[in-house]
């Protein structure tokens, strides 16, 4: 495939068919926490796309350029995760300075970006990322990765902000308010996204 | 609070997963077989024990201001031995648990628990909270996967338990099924505690 | 100033403790792992190609990556070949060990090594799975789809396509390769 066409397939696999959220289970904590409210899960699908793509381009050349040629795989975790740690940082401090309001709205769930899984996630999956024809990610490659892949955990985190928000008007039995609809909500829109693995791209 | 009550408040009072509602992450993934829950909530609880320990025995060389990075490293370190001796002694389990073994590290459980008690209590206290928080996070595992192993492949740890007739339900090992039974079950433990609460 | 440097190096110290304890416990696993899997991988050879005594590695010359060995009996006589084919299939990378006879037909293959989609393509590890695979040559070796015998697994074409081609692929290397050792030993 020319790099258009797999442009196009690793974008349909990371928004699409291996959805960070709804089929890979990662970036659940904020997803279930922050979605209540379209504005606050916007400003966190942003902020979650930009560490995941910076993330993606960091931890990629650490894991070439320093792990691999000292044969130091086995402190991928510790490198990734500072990594990740000091990333979110640099952005909290950068968001508290220009956009205090986002900063206000967003509270906690800043830091938390550190925890989210799916930051991590990307990141050694890219480093474990295979084409079909069985060739590894470039560094190109990891970055869009980690960018369509946040892509598509800010699609899924506004649709259910959009429906959460109508469910507060709706009558539900007390047991089921809040978490319980959340996650039942979030089992019937992968059941939705399942369609998309018959896809042949 | 006495060891025992320590010991004992993970399993229902403070369950990380059904009350405090941390760690959804590998509970969704791991769950479709309970032989992975085991592996996954003992491999969990093995590294909440030791950075509980350490970060508990260091909190007083700690300086404030860099201390959630220091848990991270702690908690880090023992993420690691336990992905390499995994992948060298289990491995058919470490292949199964795969890209969760290394995110043990951003399960928030045990970075909130290092955060909210092993950094304010002493050690025998911080392994007590260990042991119970990564108990009940392990029966938690254990009882989403009982379900979902029962309902989608018709066994319990490998062994067939439903009648050869019951055509599995393959939906529930996969991805909606794990939500939608985390859903329900979230809902029974929220009537629970509204029934009490009356 | 001091103040953050400071508190970087107690930072830097806590990582350096920690480096050490980890490259302390990677010394000692990491043998443990690379054991077992050259252990796994004989097994399977032997599963395939019960009647070998002795098995040969090869190295490809087109493709230094490709690795196949030829299984001799106690005599020395080459009773058939066996080799690990990969592809990426829909989720993962799948490799199948296969056993080829000296006619180059498949006796049979296994796959070794998936993370498939339960269900779907994971069921290439199934019993019902690899015996069709039997007694085919390369030539034969397509998926139902692209016109060939293999049928493919519900669901799963991706998944079957990927075992399909990389096991002929892996075929075409092995034949050319020992073609061109036959050739060199005769023009000697």
């Amino acid at each position: 495939m020319g790099y258009l066409g797999k442009l196009f397939f690793m974008a349909m696999t990371a928004v699409f068919i291996n959805n960070y959220v709804l089929s890979r289970f990662l970036g659940l904590c904020p997803y279930l926490g922050v979605s209540k409210k379209l504005d606050s899960a916007f400003g966190m699908g942003m902020a979650v796309i930009f560490v995941m793509t910076m993330a993606s381009a960091f931890t990629y050349l650490i894991h070439t350029y320093l792990l691999i040629p000292y044969g130091l795989q086995y402190l991928q975790t510790i490198a990734f995760i500072l990594t990740i740690a000091a990333l979110v940082q640099f952005v909290e401090m950068v968001i508290q300075k220009n956009a205090p309001s986002l900063y206000k709205a967003l509270g906690v769930y800043l830091p938390l970006i550190t925890t989210n899984c799916a930051v991590l996630g990307v990141a050694i999956l890219n480093t474990k990322a295979t084409w079909p024809d069985g060739s590894a990610y470039n560094f190109l490659d990891a970055v869009l990765n980690g960018f369509l892949s946040g892509i598509g955990f800010t699609l899924v985190l506004l649709l259910m902000a959009g429906i959460r928000e109508r469910l507060e008007y709706a009558d539900l039995p007390r047991s089921m308010k809040g978490m319980p609809i959340g996650l039942i909500l979030a089992g019937i829109m992968a059941l939705a996204f399942y369609g998309f693995m018959g896809f042949k791209i | 609070m006495t060891f025992m009550q320590e010991l004992t408040k993970g399993l229902v009072k403070e369950n990380p997963i059904f009350v405090i509602v941390l760690g959804i992450c590998p509970t969704l993934a791991v769950t479709t077989s309970v032989n992975n829950a085991i592996g996954m909530g003992l491999a969990a609880t093995f590294v909440l024990i030791c950075s509980n320990t350490i970060i508990s025995l260091i909190k007083n060389i700690t300086p404030p201001k860099i201390r959630i990075p220091v848990y991270i490293v702690v908690i880090a370190s023992f993420v690691s031995i336990v992905d390499m001796a995994m992948a060298a002694y289990v491995p058919a389990l470490h292949k199964s648990l795969g890209i969760f073994i290394p995110l043990i590290v951003v399960n928030c459980i045990i970075l909130g628990r290092a955060e909210a008690f092993a950094s304010k209590n002493n050690t025998l206290t911080s392994i007590a909270d260990g042991i119970g928080m990564g108990l009940g996070f392990t029966l938690s595992l254990v009882i989403v996967a009982t379900i979902r192993e029962l309902l989608g492949s018709g066994t319990w740890l490998g062994i067939k338990i439903m009648p050869v007739t019951y055509d599995p339900m393959l939906v529930a090992i996969l991805a909606p099924g794990a939500f939608i039974t985390l859903g329900f079950l979230m809902a029974g433990m929220q009537m629970l505690k509204n029934r009490r609460g009356k | 100033m001091k103040y953050i440097l400071q508190l970087g190096l107690i930072l830097l110290i806590f990582c350096a403790v920690a480096s050490g304890v980890l490259a302390f416990v990677n010394s000692k696993t990491q043998p443990v792992i690379s054991a077992r899997k050259l252990l796994e991988e004989e097994q399977t050879r032997k599963a395939l190609l019960p009647a070998a005594t002795a098995f040969e590695m090869n190295k490809a010359a087109a493709d230094s990556n490709f690795v196949y060995y030829a299984a001799k009996d106690s005599t020395g006589k080459v009773i058939g070949y066996a080799f690990i084919a990969e592809k990426g299939g829909y989720n993962s990378v799948v490799k199948s060990m296969v056993a080829l006879d000296p006619e180059y037909k498949i006796i049979s293959m296994k796959v070794i090594d998936q993370n498939e989609t339960p269900g779907l393509g994971s069921n290439c590890t199934r019993d019902d799975f690899a015996p069709q695979f039997a007694k085919l040559g390369f030539e034969d070796l397509l998926v139902d789809k692209d016109g060939g015998p293999v049928k493919s697994l519900t669901g799963a074409t991706i998944t079957t396509r990927a075992i399909t081609n990389s096991i002929r692929e892996a075929m075409i290397l092995l034949m050319n390769d020992i073609k061109e050792k036959q050739n060199q030993g005769g023009g000697k």
